[in-house]
């Protein structure tokens, strides 16, 4: 008969509820606060809802009608360098946040609308609206509203999507000194997504300062917490991550008040994140004017139950129970936002000419211009005005043969020396003297500090690094451990960071740096032999830079790491080893974003390429001495980086094109450059443009069929010899 | 039966001409070989001959209008059918719409209606099917550039498509293939056009396509053939005394230039080297020594060619010449007449000019300038006396033509002219 003993969890798991001695303790001036500020967000979301109605909000409207006590509860506390984010469901946490920040601390008197709240609530609804004076000049909308004075950090559509850049908000707070912690909404539908549970995983891991505070409200659209989780307790998710967990009734601001104190009280002292799960139930449907009940998942009965335990009306019994404020200044402050609301919707609205009666329509000058539709996807490059830019054939400084990989190590751990807001952090990358390839030697050697290992789990710490650089306290250099992961990270990567800097209105920016590393021909198969390039370069916000040699990867890597927009760096494993020509101490010189290298000249063809197969054509045009070729190291391969200067003029003098690259078809890069070149230089073009690529399928495993899957310098000899059969 | 008299492919490769003249009325009758119309390409002004005898019935285009090759030119047939024409145009399958939109007659005469648009009821035109010429972008654009129809170039490339290489191919042979020298007088054009706005005024006389052919042929020859010169000066006085000997017996008047091309044959036989052409891929060197001779007619410059010349005798240069000119006067130079040749003789010496240098007609590698042959002063034996000079000025391709070779031919000229006597050998 073996033996069993009963384990418990590390940390606690309290349920908190208040007592009529609670209500009695608080202060007079925080429940008047409590009070109003609930009073503000309900009608302000009524007011919403009525646009809504009347088709005024472009998209859904996402009410929290019946979720204000949370908000309120937790956010009471919070300073304005504590930061907030959340979901689609955001209107009431981004609100609490905004009115924490502009308005004075609780005094003796009812809190005053003053003109500061009234923009807060115009920018707010503004945006909600997509408007031009919204808080995100109408780009964001419902579900993106972020205002980093206030720190609010953004909310976000992606259901969990928000989660691990809060721990970057966590990570820089903690890292900076101070006692400012992140509080993350999301909802009983996020809480079964895996980028939240891994960012439970390493939010406790690192004892970051960030509080998950799960908005339970049972249902996810219409399908109830009951059908998807065997646990309908979700703070009982936080034990096994060893994370203190409360679970309130969401209904009680104060209990809500209660438990997020303990909890701030767990973090500001440094001993890592918190759960907070609030009961509350939203009155309408997932969005809009109509109650869930009219869609029938749920009943009538079911939904006058929990109107009966109202947090407004909770808040409004006890104030007036405690003489505090009466009935009728109550009335009188209800009337005065209701006015509010009344005064911005004219401003913001106008009647329809010959409509029905009351039918609103936009004032047309509150619209953001359509001209306005790209600015601001990546930055304007200012931030590297006082480069020192070098090329190689200038270059004044000693060159040496360098082996690649030590000078990938070499730069970042100068870099580092030069920015200590420079953190790395991935996998193994503070393992085995350096990472799995020695990348991270020289960062490890001098900052040990400043080099995070991260649990296997890209979503968590790509998001991370994305937080980090959207706070921008820290700058993030993530590493991917193969390239094949950005599927696994791909809501961070092009989601969140790619689009966070234009969907939260064109100019924060977002220094983000992506190491990613190709291994084709290394024998790791289908699932990690692919170049990201072609689809990395879907995203307009990212720049993506591939550099072929030592001293280029110095320069760019530099460029990368100034740069105030999210760049990938390319690494190629077949580089690693290989030796080149690099600089023999100077390590500081930056080379141009945009700028690409023609590694040789000819009349017959240009010949484009970029990573290890720049080095794949110059052997192949060595074995076909018939040909000769411009040959174009892109080097920045997005579209908005690519050098078209110089692939003009080498197109207008060959007249022909052959784009190489290593990785299999379907993904590959060349495919829009083709696309771009026949466009712009069409009548210059005397054969169609050419291409090497890998195969169809994913490289195998197999030495033979991955060296089938793959182009190397044989397959650009074929192509450059067939070149005149096109 | 009537026929239906088609625009012949007047020149090689040429697919649309200009009508510019009638030479017979509707109604007029005509004999086959006759002339009936004037066409102008942009290589020669031509004179069409009628197919047939028989009545003009009705004339399809009118002058000044631009025709494709092989569209409907005339209906020629007997008078008596004069009255119907339309009905043996249609027998014919030529439907009138005027000028240059006339199509080639459809192959097959079919039984069945024309099909008509279902919506307007009109008839639809049936295309004739005229394949796809495929071209790259790159050789659309240099052809567009040039004037060139893709239809006069042949496609080496992949599928048979026009490539950058067959573009500057038929560029470059659209330049050589017309005469270049030098620009003679022309015949004085009447001003088209008075300035009408205030400044300084001046008239335009819009070019013929004979005129900026003669451009575009001289400009491209100028810039892409390296030319270099050789200069020498010849006494002529013997020369002079055959010419007047010869005229004597001759018929046919025969002039110092005439000598002078028999003269060029004969130096190119005893100096082979220099009957040469260049060509991309080799040195082409003729047998026969054909020259071609500069003429100023009315009608513009051309350059039309005497074949055989080392065979011929001067009275038979001079006739030969006289034709040329005549028919060049009249605009009845054949595209043939035009080609060839490895060097042409151009004299302005009829209007006192004493030396000039002139451009190459490519792809011809020489062109001799002769300047007016005129009394001076030369030392001879030691004692000055009086002699008939003339000047020589041979232009050369250098790519084609040393300088060595081409002093050693000009010596060789020099010899003959100055003991013409082996003219008649």
């Amino acid at each position: 008969m073996a033996k069993k003993k009963r384990l418990a969890p590390a940390s606690a798991w309290v349920e908190l509820t208040t007592t009529r001695s609670d209500w009695d303790a608080l202060p007079a001036a925080d429940l008047r606060m409590m009070v109003v500020q609930t009073l503000w967000i309900r009608v302000f979301e009524e007011y919403v809802l009525e646009l809504a109605a009347d088709g005024l909000v472009h998209g859904p409207a996402h009410s929290s009608i019946g979720q204000e006590g949370g908000a309120v509860g937790s956010i009471l506390d919070l300073e304005t360098t504590d930061f907030v984010n959340g979901s689609h469901r955001g209107h009431h946490q981004f609100l609490a946040k905004a009115f924490g920040h502009v308005m004075e601390p609780a005094g003796d008197g009812v809190p005053e609308l003053t003109d500061e709240v009234h923009t807060v609530l115009r920018r707010a609804l503004a945006e909600i609206c997509g408007l031009a004076e919204g808080f995100c000049k109408g780009r964001g909308g419902s579900m993106h509203l972020q205002w980093r004075e206030a720190g609010a950090m953004g909310t976000n559509a992606i259901v969990g999507g928000g989660v691990p850049q809060a721990l970057g908000f966590a990570f820089n707070q903690q890292r900076a000194g101070s006692e400012a912690v992140t509080f993350t909404y999301f909802g009983d539908g996020a809480v079964n997504i895996g980028s939240v549970l891994e960012s439970f995983n390493l939010a406790a891991a690192r004892q970051l300062p960030v509080c998950f505070f799960i908005e339970n409200n049972m249902y996810a659209v219409s399908t109830p917490l009951s059908t998807s989780t065997a646990e309908p307790r979700l703070s009982a998710r936080g034990l096994g991550f060893d994370i203190p967990s409360w679970r309130v009734d969401g209904m009680d601001p104060l209990a809500v008040r209660l438990a997020t104190a303990e909890a701030l009280e767990h973090m500001r002292t440094g001993q890592g994140p918190t759960i907070i799960e609030a009961e509350v139930y939203r009155y309408f449907h997932q969005n809009g004017p109509f109650p869930g009940s009219a869609f029938g998942y749920r009943t009538k009965d079911e939904e006058s139950s929990w109107r009966e335990r109202d947090p407004l009306d909770l808040l409004r019994r006890h104030v007036v129970r405690r003489e505090l404020m009466t009935e009728d200044e109550l009335e009188t402050k209800k009337q005065e936002i209701t006015d509010a609301m009344g005064a911005i919707g004219d401003e913001l609205f106008e009647p329809v000419p010959d409509g029905k009666p009351g039918q609103r329509r936009v004032r047309a000058d509150k619209w953001p211009d359509p001209g306005f539709v790209d600015v601001g996807i990546r930055g304007d490059l200012s931030e590297l005005d006082d480069s020192r830019y070098e090329e190689q054939d200038t270059f004044d400084g000693e060159l040496t043969d360098r082996r690649f990989i030590d000078v990938v190590s070499d730069v970042m751990g100068r870099a580092m020396e030069l920015d200590e807001s420079i953190v790395v952090l991935g996998e193994d990358v503070d393992g085995l003297k350096g990472g799995t390839n020695g990348a991270t030697k020289a960062a490890l050697e001098k900052f040990p500090e400043r080099v995070l290992g991260t649990p296997i789990s890209e979503n968590a710490f790509a998001g991370m690094g994305g937080g980090m650089a959207l706070d921008g306290r820290f700058r993030p250099v993530v590493e991917f451990m193969y390239a094949d992961f950005m599927w696994v990270a791909a809501d961070q990567i092009f989601n969140q960071i790619a689009k966070a800097r234009h969907m939260f209105g064109g100019e924060s920016a977002v220094p983000f740096v992506l190491r990613s590393k190709l291994a084709a021909g290394t024998g790791y198969g289908s699932q990690h032999s692919m170049d990201p390039a072609g689809v990395l370069t879907t995203a307009a916000g990212l720049r993506v830079v591939a550099p072929s040699n030592p001293f280029d990867y110095v320069g760019l890597m530099n460029t990368a790491l100034a740069c105030d927009d999210p760049v990938v760096v390319l690494e190629h494993v077949d580089l690693y080893s290989s030796t080149g020509t690099g600089p023999a101490d100077d390590l500081d010189y930056r080379i141009p974003v945009g700028k690409a290298a023609l590694r040789s000249e000819g009349d017959d063809v240009t010949v484009i390429s970029y990573l290890s197969m720049v080095r794949h054509c110059l052997e192949a045009l060595e074995q076909v001495p018939e040909v000769s070729a411009d040959l174009i190291d892109l080097r920045w391969l997005d579209r908005a980086s690519v050098d078209w200067d110089t692939i003009t003029a080498s197109v207008r003098k060959t007249n022909r094109v052959l784009i190489v690259e290593q990785g299999a078809v379907g993904t590959s890069y060349g495919g829009w450059l083709s696309d771009e070149i026949q466009r712009r230089l069409f009548d210059w073009l005397d054969a169609p443009v050419t291409r090497v690529t890998g195969s169809t399928a994913s490289p195998s495993i197999s030495k033979v069929l991955e060296r089938a899957a793959i182009a190397r310098t044989e397959e650009v000899v074929e192509a450059l010899r067939r070149l005149p059969n096109f | 039966m009537a026929t239906l008299m088609r625009v012949p492919e007047v020149a090689a490769g040429a697919t649309e001409v200009v009508l510019s003249e009638w030479l017979v009325d509707e109604g007029g009758d005509v004999q086959s070989g006759a002339p009936i119309v004037v066409v102008e390409t942009e290589k020669a002004i031509v004179e069409v001959e009628a197919e047939a005898s028989g009545t003009v019935l009705r004339r399809l285009v009118e002058s000044g209008t631009t025709v494709e090759v092989g569209s409907p030119l005339a209906l020629v047939g007997a008078s008596e059918e004069a009255g119907d024409t339309d009905s043996l145009l249609a027998e014919l399958g030529v439907t009138q719409s005027g000028g240059k939109d006339l199509e080639p007659a459809q192959q097959a005469s079919e039984e069945t209606p024309a099909e008509t648009d279902p919506e307007s009821g009109a008839p639809v035109a049936e295309e004739p099917a005229r394949e796809r010429i495929f071209a790259t972008p790159l050789s659309r654009r240099l052809l567009a550039e040039a004037g060139i129809d893709l239809e006069e170039v042949s496609g080496t490339g992949p599928n048979g498509r026009i490539t950058k290489r067959d573009a500057v191919q038929a560029c470059r042979e659209r330049e050589t293939s017309t005469s270049t020298t030098e620009p003679a007088d022309q015949p004085a054009a009447q001003p088209a056009r008075a300035a009408s706005t205030p400044g300084p005024s001046y008239s335009e006389v819009e070019h013929t396509r004979l005129r900026r052919a003669v451009a575009a042929r001289l400009t491209t020859s100028k810039h892409s053939v390296p030319h270099f010169y050789v200069r020498r000066v010849v006494r002529i006085d013997a020369l002079l005394e055959l010419r007047a000997q010869l005229n004597d017996v001759s018929a046919q008047r025969i002039s110092v230039n005439d000598l002078v091309v028999r003269a060029v044959a004969t130096a190119h036989q005893e100096v082979p080297e220099a009957n040469v052409v260049w060509t991309d891929d080799a040195m082409r060197q003729y047998d026969s020594v054909d020259v071609g001779v500069a003429i100023a007619s009315e009608r513009g410059l051309v350059t039309p060619v005497l074949r055989g010349v080392q065979n011929s005798t001067p009275s038979a240069i001079a006739r030969r010449v006289r034709e040329l000119v005549d028919q060049a006067n009249k605009g009845k130079l054949q595209q043939r007449d035009l080609e060839g040749g490895t060097i042409s003789v151009t004299n302005l010496g009829m209007y006192g000019v004493d030396e000039f240098s002139a451009i190459i007609n490519p792809p011809q590698s020489a062109i001799l300038a002769v300047g007016a042959g005129k009394p001076q002063p030369v030392v001879a034996d030691g004692a000055v006396e009086v002699a008939t000079l003339m000047n020589l000025v041979l232009s050369v391709d250098h790519r084609a033509i040393d300088g060595a070779l081409a002093a050693r031919w000009m010596t060789a000229l020099a010899s003959v002219i100055e003991q013409p006597l082996r003219l008649l050998a």
